[in-house]
């Protein structure tokens, strides 16, 4: 895992290395546009100067657990443990820790309009319980059910619609629109089940790194500021409208964030954000369990569930969630942020596991092309006679 | 008097090369160049201005009317134009009695008690003044921080410079001296 993740490093360091050139005649001009800064994890937040790029790795971990059914935390052992019928299960996951190595470009062709592209190394752990016969015939506790790999890859455009200033606005309002690609995976298998027979079986739902499916993504944002304060507001939905290859979809996705940042010094802004998501549930199982009956007990669709990871009822829900962080730009053009998240809200539909903590680590780099103001500097104004 | 008219411009032609290769025009030309600053193509007057100053008293474009002037516009948000402050300073105090002088517009909105902050941290004792309404800024047609213009003791734009520079260099000095002599 962590040959995979230097890798990705490596390749976004590359792509800086390819680019660093561009950036030599940087003559120190404040393009005024930090004001419209946004904390780092806000998908399509942040925007580089006009004709410039911005690269951006993340490094981000979370942990999940443990299980919680509406806004009740669940006793594993006691509540969901015991045969397969669909009330109790087999195997239940007790903790779930993901790795996301993540990796941008983003470019502004104008004022107004920037493209970016976001792409995701992932890497799943989930700690999974069995119940009393399982642990008996398999002669363990549990398992480390595992999965990795590349996500979905994210397009993304953001549009200023209003802006009250053109050097240094005070009030903005953007539209994000993008598309989300299936460049994931959908069918990861287990490879480390100690229970005979579930090797090469399908993993469940979250331990898929992929939705299968082109899902359009829109958004709204609004940016203010009131020296030294930074605040506004974003609303983005991925909408899920169709059945990937093994015949089911993820529910929509509605993210919202309201944020505040205080510059607090010329090279450090911390951030404070409240985070909402509302997740549909899958509308149904893939065709190898929904026909195949794998996930099922006893291999045939009509089992029960072996755990609640694969009934397509027991996911998404309501959250909320606070994330403090700073960014602090140790040289001109290059930023790292650090934020932690912790949730304050859960109702999930069914059984799953909670959000615990997240925490966050991005670096990026805006590097000017030779068409930037930061290049050589603004064009001298025609109206003044240059 | 065919020949006459044709030596009078063979004599005029002459002088202007010389003129434009006299060691001193190169040496302004070179000086321009070398700070970054782009001269006009067709020479405009100034916007003028009527601002507020640090020490609460109106200051107008007009008051520094046959002095060269260094018009810079800067916000004490903006990392970029600290750092060219001091010598903006170091200028100031080394050409102000040569009719030289230096005028810095703050385009912070709001916060003028750190503007005045700033100018006493950095002893700066050219006047300061304040755009919070932006007016001035979007008559000069600022889009990013520090911009910096170059008036002649006419009132007349002579150059233009985007970006911090060292404005106490030898070149600065040469092109700023430039702007009191008629080339």
């Amino acid at each position: 895992m962590l040959k995979k993740n230097l890798l990705s490093l490596l390749i976004a360091n590359v792509f800086l290395l390819i680019f660093v050139p561009l950036s030599q005649a940087y003559i120190g001009l404040c393009c005024a546009h930090c004001g419209g800064n946004m904390p780092l994890n806000i998908p399509g937040g942040g925007i580089p100067e006009t004709h410039e790029f911005r690269f951006k790795v993340s490094q981000m971990f979370m942990v999940m657990g443990p299980l919680r059914d509406g806004t009740r935390d669940l006793d594993n052992a006691a509540e969901l443990l015991g045969p397969a019928n669909g009330t109790t299960f087999a195997v239940t996951p007790e903790e779930m820790r993901t790795y996301m190595t993540m990796a941008s470009v983003a470019y502004s062709f104008t004022d107004d309009f920037a493209m970016m592209a976001m792409m995701s190394y992932i890497r799943n752990e989930m700690d999974m319980q069995f119940n009393t016969p399982l642990q008996s015939s398999t002669g363990t506790r549990g398992f480390t059910m595992t999965s990795d790999g590349q996500s979905d890859l994210t397009v993304l455009g953001k549009y200023r619609l209003y802006k009250d200033d053109n050097l240094a606005p005070t009030k903005q309002a953007s539209v994000l629109f993008g598309l989300s690609l299936p460049t994931g995976e959908i069918e990861k298998e287990f490879t480390n089940n100690p229970v005979n027979g579930q090797n090469g079986t399908i993993l469940p739902f979250r331990m898929q790194t992929g939705s299968g499916t082109v899902d359009p993504i829109i958004g709204v944002t609004l940016q203010s500021s009131t020296d030294p304060w930074w605040y506004g507001a974003n609303a983005q939905l991925e909408a899920h409208v169709y059945n990937n290859d093994q015949g089911y979809r993820r529910g929509s996705e509605l993210r919202y964030d309201f944020y505040l940042m205080r510059q607090v010094h010329s090279r450090v802004v911390l951030l404070g954000e409240l985070q909402g998501w509302y997740e549909g549930t899958f509308n149904r199982e893939p065709y190898r369990g929904r026909i195949l009956g794998e996930g099922h007990a006893g291999g045939t669709p009509s089992g029960g569930f072996l755990s609640p990871l694969f009934d397509p009822k027991n996911y998404g829900g309501h959250k909320l969630a606070v994330t403090l962080g700073l960014q602090f730009q140790p040289i001109p053009l290059h930023v790292v942020e650090m934020a932690a998240t912790i949730p304050i809200y859960q109702d999930l539909n069914g059984p799953q596991l909670r959000d615990d903590y997240m925490l966050q680590f991005t670096y990026y780099v805006e590097l000017p092309t030779k068409k930037s103001r930061r290049y050589t500097g603004f064009k001298a104004p025609k109206e003044l006679g240059f | 008097m065919k020949m006459t008219a044709r030596l009078k411009l063979t004599l005029m032609t002459t002088a202007l090369l010389l003129g434009s290769l006299h060691p001193s025009v190169w040496a302004h030309q070179q000086a321009f160049e070398n700070m970054g600053i782009t001269k006009p193509r067709v020479e405009k007057s100034a916007p003028g201005f009527a601002l507020q100053d640090i020490q609460g008293n109106m200051v107008n474009l007009e008051d520094f009317r046959g002095k060269a002037i260094l018009l810079n516009f800067w916000a004490t948000w903006c990392e970029a134009c600290k750092e060219e402050l001091p010598s903006m300073q170091r200028l100031y105090e080394a050409l102000s009695s040569q009719g030289v002088e230096v005028v810095a517009i703050s385009i912070d909105r709001r916060n003028f008690d750190r503007v005045k902050k700033y100018a006493k941290e950095y002893n700066l004792t050219f006047p300061v003044l304040w755009d919070p309404e932006q007016k001035v800024r979007k008559h000069y047609y600022i889009m990013g921080l520090p911009t910096t213009y170059l008036i002649d003791p006419n009132g007349r734009l002579k150059g233009f410079a985007s970006g911090a520079r060292v404005w106490d260099s030898p070149d600065s000095i040469q092109a700023l001296t430039s702007l009191k002599e008629k080339l």
